[in-house]
């Protein structure tokens, strides 16, 4: 990767308290949001691309150590995500290309409160970046959202379920994600800030992110970083929320005491635990696994919370956790191998590591998950569910079927 | 377990006519199913866990007849037209949920409008038997057909009202 020129990093508290989805002024935009709290961008100052292989993260890390080793950054409001801060969104498997860090020419942040903007200049960068849009955006000419196909019949993707099901029982394996996806398309483009403007006010509770054309709201936090506190929340096994109060409770004790769900779940705490606990000197995971509602849904949780042991960063502990048993499976490598002979399809950024990370190692990364890869007029979207032993296939495709639908709906007119 | 003769003989007469239309004992393994259909043993299987195949009562492993291969190739049609298995078998929930209610009522109102009256006025147990035997082997093809029928009028018209209510992909 080119390293280029010296950027000039200047960050500095500013007096706006608009959604951040409403202040991006340009289609080439960056979100990250959650609660009305995250970093929003626009513009590219540096687009570094680290490649394939297991050292993507590494690559990644370094390459964005090396632009700060070169930067003059002036940063008057010392919060997480100040500074030089890029957002990342990797692909899930290392052999895929497409992993991507874009530090933009402009970001605003809110953090407990505080907004602040960040501008990323360098002498062979443009002059002309737009502040923050005056406006929200109109809403743009939209129109219906239109199945297309998937890259694997129904028919074949409810085997490879009955095939992974056989080699768990066989002992081959203990859990593995299967996934599949949905073409759609539209006569009118899908308008990216638009649509992340709408998830973010459809599922507030969950991180709405948009780099690089992925866009998606996910509940689940891969890791943050802040400093030397690290915290992680493994979500795995799920069941619909209630209509009423007593329905939504009983859903919820169903899923807590299902034991297909409880073992699903526990593939997923434990990789996590087992990735972050040995880089920690103190650290505490829930002993028990906790409800996380969320809009249409409700997970199984764990929390994962520690004290680094170093200042190891935050793409450093993705490199650790990525693939978690929540979007992988167990053991990790053999489930790995499973999804590629099995899914018959390219993943791409979907199940992977996306969110923000900063020069300094702090950073937020989600998994993403619920989201699409918009190309225009059209998109595809993608759902996974995990099977272990006791599986049925027919219930996994349903489970899919009703996320893909969900997508589908928030993708729609 | 009745002692009555007269359910005793509808007894019988249940546990040979399975609702099928076909004469032979049933004796489809899933995997004949899965080679005889196009589809993957599993998918029989799942679609047998659905409640959507019927096989042999008390058969370990479970046989199937010529009606549950029907209803595979019938589902094979759809598939092929480009209907996802997904959405098929969300439909089928549906329908299945639909029909068992229909098909307890349609018991009960048998059980009270026909039985009842042939029990009330039989001169002995062996004649109320027989007409009782000779009602249900003659209701049941005419209600299968009767709701097979219905449904397929009910399907095109719904269909044609659609059409006619504007275009089914309105530009936008």
């Amino acid at each position: 990767m080119h390293v280029p020129t010296r950027l000039t990093v200047t960050t500095r508290p500013l007096d706006d308290d608009r959604s951040l989805v409403d202040l991006l002024p340009v289609d080439d935009a960056l979100l990250w949001s959650r609660r009305g709290a995250g970093l929003a961008g626009w513009g590219t100052a540096v687009r570094l691309t680290p490649g394939t292989g297991p050292e993507r993260f590494a690559r990644a890390e370094q390459a964005l150590a090396d632009l700060a080793a070169h930067a003059h950054v002036d940063d008057a409001v010392g919060v997480p995500g100040g500074g030089l801060a890029a957002f990342a969104s990797f692909t899930f498997d290392p052999r895929t290309p497409g992993s991507v860090l874009v530090v933009p020419r402009r970001l605003v942040g809110r953090h407990a409160g505080r907004t602040w903007q960040t501008r990323v200049d360098a002498a062979d960068l443009a002059d002309d970046v737009p502040g923050p849009a005056a406006l929200p955006l109109p809403e743009p000419v939209r129109d219906r959202v239109r199945f297309a196909g998937s890259s694997l019949p129904d028919v074949q993707w409810l085997d490879a379920v009955a095939r992974a099901v056989k080699q768990i029982e066989d002992g081959e394996l203990d859990k593995v994600v299967l996934a599949r996806d949905h073409a759609v398309w539209s006569h009118h483009r899908l308008d990216p800030r638009w649509l992340a403007g709408r998830l973010a006010r459809r599922f507030p509770d969950c991180f709405t992110f948009l780099v690089d054309q992925l866009i998606g709201a996910t509940p689940e936090l891969l890791v943050r970083r802040s400093g030397r506190d690290v915290l992680s929340v493994p979500l795995a096994g799920s069941a619909p929320r209630g209509q009423d109060e007593a329905a939504d409770r009983a859903a919820g004790a169903a899923l807590l005491a299902s034991d297909k769900d409880r073992r699903e779940h526990a593939f997923a705490a434990r990789s996590v635990a087992a990735a972050l606990t040995p880089m920690c000197d103190t650290a505490q995971v829930s002993p028990e696994p906790f409800l996380l509602r969320l809009d249409n849904v409700q997970h199984l949780a764990t929390e994962v919370r520690g004290t680094l042991a170093s200042d190891v960063g935050v793409l450093t502990l993705v490199d650790r956790l990525h693939p978690t048993a929540a979007v992988g499976g167990t053991p990790r490598d053999r489930a790995l191998d499973a999804i590629r002979r099995m899914e018959g399809m390219d993943r791409g950024r979907y199940a992977g590591p996306v969110g923000w990370v900063a020069a300094d190692g702090d950073g937020e990364l989600g998994i993403a998950l619920r989201c699409a890869e918009l190309s225009g007029a059209r998109a595809r979207l993608f759902a996974g569910a995990g099977v272990v032993a006791g599986s049925l296939p027919e219930d996994e495709l349903e489970e899919t079927r009703v996320k893909l639908r969900a997508m589908q709906g928030a993708l729609d007119a | 377990m009745t002692a009555d003769p007269v359910d005793a003989a509808l007894i019988e007469a249940l546990s040979t006519a399975t609702g099928s239309t076909d004469t032979d004992a049933p004796g489809l393994t899933v995997e004949a199913l899965a080679e005889r259909s196009g589809l993957p043993p599993a998918v029989v299987e799942a679609v047998a866990r659905e409640g959507l195949l019927h096989p042999a009562p008390g058969s370990d492993p479970p046989r199937f007849g010529e009606d549950d291969l029907a209803v595979l190739r019938a589902g094979t049609t759809l598939l092929e037209a480009g209907l996802p298995l997904g959405e098929l078998l969300d439909l089928a929930r549906r329908t299945d949920q639909t029909l068992r209610e229909l098909a307890d009522h349609a018991v009960e109102v048998f059980l009270h409008f026909v039985r009842d009256p042939v029990r009330g006025t039989a001169d002995d147990a062996d004649e109320a038997a027989d007409r009782l035997v000779g009602a249900f082997r003659a209701m049941l093809p005419a209600t299968g057909e009767l709701v097979g029928a219905h449904f397929r009028r009910l399907l095109v018209a719904a269909a044609r009202a659609r059409v006619e209510d504007g275009p089914t992909d309105p530009a936008p």
